[in-house]
């Protein structure tokens, strides 16, 4: 009576009197294959796409949840116009696309003459379809500010693996691993990269050692064979301690640091005089010595090995040292890019959606924002100096934003100066969903369809190279466009409309998809194309000035940085007055600001709360599933807390504390939570630009 | 043959997607809450130790909803087991409820009835015994699995599913527990 996986589908599709439409999930960017039912015009059940090795026809719950967007009353449904000025809380009028249009153009071309094209700017997120603005913006109106999140995500860990192993986002083979340590990366809890929550559940029931480090005893710590709570900020000495170990004990993989790394002996010697021994750790890191050198046994003798972090590592003035250090574990031990290490994936060969000549195309006169202000090695903009480019000109005037498909105002850290921010921008465009908290501070609101409304093709996020493909399922939500739409209108208005001629979404698909080896028609047919998946990149020779793994770091050399990783304690230190830590932790079933609008989801988590050890509870006189009062030298907020044992004592962790405490959004959202990104000071990591959320020191009490 | 469910906790992180694709398939409303993952969380700061369990309708062999019910509205299906509650009989009176020891009748906000899992078998939308539940087809780890009690039994270690043969065993919830594994972090299988 077994039925195959491929039969799946259809069968429940009959039941459900639906169709069945290929599609990828676009809730978080992990971009799940999917099949989406679809009776009637509306979305009655989505299936993970069983073929897919992303999913394995699997889907979280916010993918699953993720139909309610296409049917929310709260959604935006035309453009709207700001008609009172800046600063106050947003009012506006409903105007045409073309006025909307011709508005955009116009100030377009009073920037680009006044202070030039560089002065334009462009943030997102979620980037759904990005690129059509990357052409109109870039391409074409000549600024090289084309920016996204990473400086408020894992900015540091990117920096690591670009100056390391010359790529930018290696991926995890848990599925072949021994031995998996990961520093302040919560793989499960987030639940984004379904194969790789699957791939490390299956790789630890054949045997494969886990050892989360993380002052959080977070979703993953709970699945692991070990949890080291480390004390907030300090990975990195540990990772050089246990390179110490490694090294001193010749435990490390010698043929492989001869041939392929660049600096090993200089390193050796660099531990050596900085005295990063276990002992040394012990003190900054709260982690008995003992342990920490039994792990570094552990880690060079199991093989294959793993060590990788994510966001958590970050986040601190020393984030980007604390990465290089975790990642040269890898290095040290030869556990690069084989079966079982961080994986060093390929792309596919995806081109882009517009084809521009190099006549029409206008080179930027000045550096990009990031290199302008000192973060050569930064992978993407420094987020919490863009307030300073904009209200100072520092390093130089910044005049029009395009804010697509996220919400800086509830993101960034430093709430003031980000909504002070807006105030001086001659034009401010929200390219979005709902009328977010940041569309409120905007000239001009431009209501976006969502991935159910519209097409995309992205490279996938799986180990190998892979292509997924987003179609249209439902009708659009009142007159809302989709981005190629808005930037073809746009571009009417600048006299560049012929760079644009598409009349469907299958005509630029076919431009993109011209040099992978499937067509538009079986792409919409299967959903995704996938190629085999290699390993063994660092005997060819890597991306990195040298073409070896960099532990020597000639990029950090020539960008005046310090050539191995250091240990420097974070720049906001706890004392009495406010004497706990703040770290930040997420929900599984909510994505960064985009889910908070969803009964569904909300009604599993409704609000979000700090989380403090009942060890500085019992000192504060906090209760369970009360009410607090969370202080810093800048701001305070109202938050439920939740007495807790899985955190180091002396910091609170705060959850999804950039995703709630909506004031604007929609009806479900508004007023749930606290928002707690105004906490925290403007703080930039020096090297990689990342936004140190957590260099902040709070205290907490009971609230009225 | 009885059905029911196999919840392996080591697998489970509780990402809620069993929940939302139980309410998504069944057309549930928002309130009433069919499945819920639930986290139990014992030990002190630093020996800490978690597990969570993904929670529906056990279909018990003696099922004390059932027994409890003044008007007869809940049945226990004679061929597999499945207890299914007639909402056109039910007064709305929350005894299952009360009898219920894991909380599964959940009394609906709009018409006042009870309601819970039914084994995907919802009128209009029943799912063949044959294909995995909602729950069970969306789950990321493979943490859920139904079927008969018999093909469960077989599922994981052989000697704790023969031991919790229990849908035999009159009264005894038709759930499986992977109970041979430790609790938390720390064990060794």
């Amino acid at each position: 009576m077994s039925v195959t996986t491929k039969d799946l589908g259809s069968q429940l599709a009959e039941i459900k009197g639906a169709e069945v439409i290929k599609s990828f999930c676009y809730t978080c960017p992990w971009q799940c294959p999917t099949e989406v039912f679809v009776r009637d015009g509306r979305i009655v059940y989505q299936k993970g796409n069983p073929e897919s090795p992303n999913n394995i026809g699997s889907r979280c719950a916010k993918g699953m949840a993720s139909w309610y967007v296409s049917q929310d009353p709260d959604r935006l449904t035309t453009p709207l116009l700001r008609t009172n000025p800046k600063g106050e809380r947003g009012e506006f009028k409903q105007i045409s696309w073309d006025e909307a249009f011709q508005f955009i153009a116009n100030k377009l071309k009073l920037i680009a003459d006044k202070w030039g094209p560089e002065a334009v700017a462009l943030t997102c997120h979620h980037d759904p379809n990005t690129v059509f603005y990357h052409h109109l913006l870039k391409d074409l109106y000549g600024s090289p500010n084309m920016y996204a999140h990473t400086s408020g995500c894992e900015q540091d860990r990117r920096s690591a693996c670009l100056t390391l192993f010359g790529h930018v986002f290696p991926m995890h083979d848990f599925a072949n691993s021994k031995f998996v340590m990961l520093w302040g990366m919560n793989m499960l809890g987030a639940n984004q990269g379904l194969w790789e929550s699957r791939a490390l559940i299956e790789a630890q029931a054949k045997g494969c050692r886990l050892v989360v480090v993380d002052p959080n005893f977070t979703e993953t710590a709970q699945k692991a064979d070990e949890w080291v709570p480390i004390r907030p900020g300090t990975d990195g000495a540990m990772a050089l301690a246990m390179c110490r170990v490694i090294i001193d004990e010749k435990l490390y993989d010698e043929a492989f640091v001869n041939q392929y790394c660049e600096g090993f002996n200089g390193f050796r010697d660099h531990l050596h005089d900085k005295g990063y021994t276990p002992e040394w750790a012990e003190e900054i890191c709260g982690i008995e010595a003992a342990t920490i050198t039994r792990l570094a046994r552990e880690f060079a003798t199991t093989k294959p090995a793993m060590s990788a972090i994510f966001k958590g590592s970050g986040y601190y003035t020393n984030g980007h040292d604390a990465g290089r250090a975790c990642y040269i574990l890898d290095a040290i031990c030869g556990e690069v890019d084989k079966p079982g290490n961080i994986h060093l994936k390929d792309w596919a060969p995806l081109g882009a959606p517009v084809e521009i000549p190099a006549d029409a195309m206008r080179q930027p006169e000045k550096d990009p924002l990031h290199i302008a202000m000192g973060y050569a090695l930064a992978p993407d903009l420094p987020n919490s100096r863009l307030p300073d480019a904009v209200i100072n000109g520092d390093p130089y005037p910044v005049k029009g934003l395009f804010v697509h498909a996220t919400n800086p105002v509830m993101s960034d850290p430093n709430r003031d100066r980000v909504m002070e921010m807006f105030k001086h921008l001659e034009l401010a465009v929200a390219c979005e969903l709902y009328l977010s908290e940041t569309a409120l501070e905007c000239d001009i609101v431009l209501p976006e369809t969502s991935f159910h409304e519209q097409a995309e093709i992205r490279q996938g996020m799986w180990l190998g190279p892979e292509v997924v493909l987003c179609q249209p399922v439902v009708d659009r939500v009142g007159d809302s466009k989709p981005p190629y739409e808005i930037v073809k209108g746009i571009a009417e208005k600048m006299g560049w409309g012929e760079h644009f001629p598409y009349e469907k979404w299958e005509d630029w698909g076919e431009v993109m998809m011209k040099d992978v080896p499937m067509s538009v028609d079986e792409l919409k047919e299967k959903g995704f194309w996938a190629d085999e998946v290699k390993y063994n990149r660092v005997p060819g020779g890597l991306p990195t000035p040298s073409g070896k793994v960099e532990i020597y770091s000639t990029d950090y050399v020539n960008a005046g940085f310090n050539a191995y990783p250091e240990f420097t304690e974070r720049s906001v230190i706890p004392d009495e007055e406010f004497p706990l830590q703040i770290t930040h932790s997420k929900f599984s079933m909510h994505c960064n600001i985009v889910t908070q609008n969803n009964p569904y989801l909300m009604e599993i988590c409704g609000e979000n709360w700090v989380e403090i050890n009942s060890v500085d509870a019992a000192k504060y006189g906090i209760q369970d599933d009360t009410y607090v009062t969370v202080e810093s030298p800048k701001d305070k907020i109202r938050i439920l807390a939740k007495v807790v044992e899985g955190l180091v004592p002396g910091c609170v962790s705060i959850r999804h504390g950039h995703g709630f405490g909506h004031w604007a959004m929609g009806s479900v959202a508004k007023g749930k939570g606290a928002h707690s990104n105004n906490l925290m000071d403007t703080h930039t990591n020096p090297v990689t630009g990342a936004n140190c959320y957590n260099e902040c020191k709070v205290r907490v009490r009971p609230a009225n | 043959m009885q059905h029911g469910f196999y919840f392996d906790h080591k697998r489970c992180v509780k990402c809620h997607a069993c929940e939302i694709a139980c309410k998504t398939w069944n057309e549930v409303e928002i309130g009433p809450r069919w499945r819920e993952v639930v986290k139990i969380e014992t030990g002190t700061f630093p020996e800490v130790q978690a597990m969570n369990v993904s929670m529906a309708c056990m279909h018990c062999g003696d099922a004390p909803c059932r027994n409890a019910c003044p008007v007869t509205a809940i049945t226990k299906r004679a061929d597999d087991g499945i207890v299914i509650v007639d909402q056109n009989k039910c007064i709305g009176c929350g005894f299952c409820a009360w009898a219920c020891p894991f909380n599964a009748p959940q009394l609906t906000a709009t018409a006042g009835k009870m309601e819970k899992c039914n084994f995907c078998q919802t009128p209009g939308k029943e799912r063949p015994l044959d294909l995995p539940r909602a729950c069970e087809e969306i789950c990321p780890t493979g943490a859920i699995q139904s079927g008969s009690m018999a093909k469960l039994a077989n599922q994981g270690r052989k000697t704790a599913a023969e031991r919790l043969r229990g849908a035999n065993m009159r009264g005894f919830p038709s759930l499986m527990l992977d109970a041979h594994q430790q609790f938390g972090p720390g064990s060794s299988d």
